[in-house]
């Protein structure tokens, strides 16, 4: 007998592998969307008005850059989303884990945050404005009010998952209410805390622009309101182009990673 | 007094004890707001613009219904039947957004969870249209159609369609590759596939898809309303608000949360149910 022919080596052309690689399909994309968006802008009439081409996008960027107001509008969009994300982490936590240790207060607090969850931050901004104003205060608070449930709701079912004989456990052995909630309920539920931190910063986010752009605060979302009502085109696009790109940034290297390394860290409860 | 008792038996007997007490102290929190609510109105702590008497709120109905000639004006959206015309064409556009939006998005994700190619590219696209979320494409909805039903309908489709394909094409995605060969090893072609094994294997997912696309949209809908519509519920409490009819805003929000609740409680949640009691041998919760 002859050795057996070893198991054919599968060759993948050269071809094949270029286009099979996420990278390179990820950049044949982009140029492709930036070509098909510069045919369209120079196919249709008055691109300025309803679509300016991608170079014309670049140089009104490069001229908000210039006056610095970009910079400006970008950090204070960023400073809101940050300071009303975390405020809203520091309200939900505490709360949703109060309902968690206790079944009386769940019963009696569930419906009444369900009900204000469902009426969205968007909804309830008119009747904001009655009280606050167009000012920052009112788009804060409507970042807190929507960044709070989703948090409170996760900490909630979080605290509720951790397997009664844990608590049992530390129990049994002599350990404090406050102990069994500092060492066992607590990191039980940090994968909830950290899947719904993410939920809730991403609710913030949308709650930012929505705000921005309804009471008029300096901003990423006044910045694409005012460019429909300046007809500046161009800006909107900038805008909503950076809208996107940060939020994938900041979920992909920061909130994502994040939530994995929670999960992986103490996520022997949930799966 | 034993016919106090044999009552209070028989209710919880008919409903279970636990069940009327989750429900009683739920009650409470409620029945507090709104004792606080008129309170203010007997004591005025708050002005009147601030937050109106419940009185009002409910008399807005009316207000606002008072030049309307009857039902069947009200169906047909009569010009001066405000209320009932904002509520229907705010359903409307769900419906609409939902009847074009729903078959699309679900389309898509099918292509896009059955060939790597196309979903490589759409993918990507996915990405970044859910990320620039529903409320920052309004201006720009503006721009292109105007203010009016194009741009609200716009943004709801926009906001329906990418969370559907999403969802739709994981679910595709995750149905095991097994079912899909034993289908055509019997010599099923690939319509059929899809019919039989692709479709039902992610209905579940594609169901929590839908729950979820409603959810958003709902919000994104309102919020178009407010900025680029001339009709509807967002139009309504962002008009009222504008005048300072504190209790027309009041009556917008109670009713927008009150619609989107029922649409989820009677509609989506028994759906969603459903779907994965009948076909969720596939979905595995993540």
């Amino acid at each position: 007998m002859t050795t057996a022919d070893p198991a054919p080596v599968r060759r993948k052309t050269l071809r094949k592998r270029l286009t099979d690689s996420r990278a390179v399909q990820l950049i044949i994309l982009t140029i492709g969307v930036f070509i098909l968006w510069g045919i369209i802008s120079a196919v249709i009439e008055r691109p300025d008005r309803y679509l300016p081409s991608p170079l014309t996008t670049l140089i009104s960027s490069a001229d908000l850059l210039e006056k610095g107001v970009l910079i400006s509008f970008y950090s204070d969009t960023l400073t809101r989303l940050v300071i009303g994300s975390i405020v809203g982490l520091l309200m939900g936590i505490p709360f949703g884990l109060i309902l968690g240790l206790n079944r009386t207060i769940a019963d009696m607090f569930y419906p009444l945050m369900n009900f204000f969850q469902s009426v969205s931050g968007i909804a309830i901004f008119p009747i904001i404005v009655i009280w606050f104003g167009n000012s920052s205060t009112t788009v804060m608070i409507v970042i807190l009010y929507t960044s709070f449930f989703p948090i409170a709701f996760n900490v909630l079912s979080g605290v509720r998952s951790v397997p009664m004989r844990y608590i049992s456990a530390a129990r049994t052995m002599g350990a404090s209410r406050f102990q069994i909630i500092r060492d066992v309920l607590l990191p039980g539920a940090m994968p909830s805390v950290a899947i719904g931190s993410r939920l809730s910063i991403g609710f913030a986010w949308r709650a930012v622009i929505a705000g921005e752009m309804l009471a008029g605060q300096a901003g990423l979302g006044n910045m694409i309101f005012a460019g429909q009502e300046l007809d500046n085109t161009a800006q909107i696009i900038l805008g909503m182009a950076l809208i996107g790109f940060t939020w994938i940034l900041l979920d992909h290297f920061l909130l994502r990673p994040l939530e994995s390394d929670t999960i992986e860290r103490w996520g022997l409860v949930t799966r | 007094m034993t016919a106090l008792t044999d009552f209070s038996i028989s209710i919880q007997r008919r409903f279970g004890r636990q069940r009327l007490r989750k429900f009683i102290l739920g009650l409470i929190p409620f029945a507090l707001l709104i004792g606080l609510w008129e309170l203010n109105t007997a004591f005025v702590w708050f002005d009147p613009v601030e937050i109106p008497p419940i009185a009002d709120v409910w008399e807005a109905i009316f207000w606002l219904q008072s030049d309307c000639p009857g039902f069947m004006a009200a169906v047909d959206g009569h010009n001066s039947c405000q209320l009932s015309n904002n509520i229907l064409s705010s359903i409307g556009r769900v419906i609409l957004a939902t009847v074009v939006g729903v078959p699309l998005g679900i389309g898509f994700g099918i292509l896009a969870g059955m060939n790597r190619t196309i979903s490589a590219y759409l993918e990507p696209i996915g990405v970044f249209m859910n990320s620039v979320s529903g409320i920052a494409w309004i201006p720009l909805a503006v721009v292109w159609f105007g203010v009016g039903w194009e741009t609200t309908l716009f943004i709801m489709l926009n906001t329906i369609f990418w969370l559907l394909f999403f969802n739709t094409m994981m679910g595709v995605r995750a149905v095991p590759k097994v079912l899909v060969q034993g289908v055509q090893t019997l010599g099923g072609s690939h319509l059929d596939a899809i019919r039989q094994v692709y479709l039902p294997g992610a209905m579940p997912s594609i169901i929590t898809g839908g729950r979820m696309a409603m959810g958003f949209g709902w919000r994104a809908l309102i919020a178009a309303e407010m900025i680029g519509g001339d009709s509807g519920l967002g139009f309504m409490i962002f008009v009222s608000a504008s005048e300072f009819k504190t209790e027309e805003v009041f009556l917008g929000v109670i009713l927008i949360s009150i619609i989107f609740l029922a649409t989820d409680r009677w509609i989506l949640v028994p759906l969603e149910k459903w779907t994965i009691e009948r076909w969720g041998l596939v979905w595995k919760p993540t």
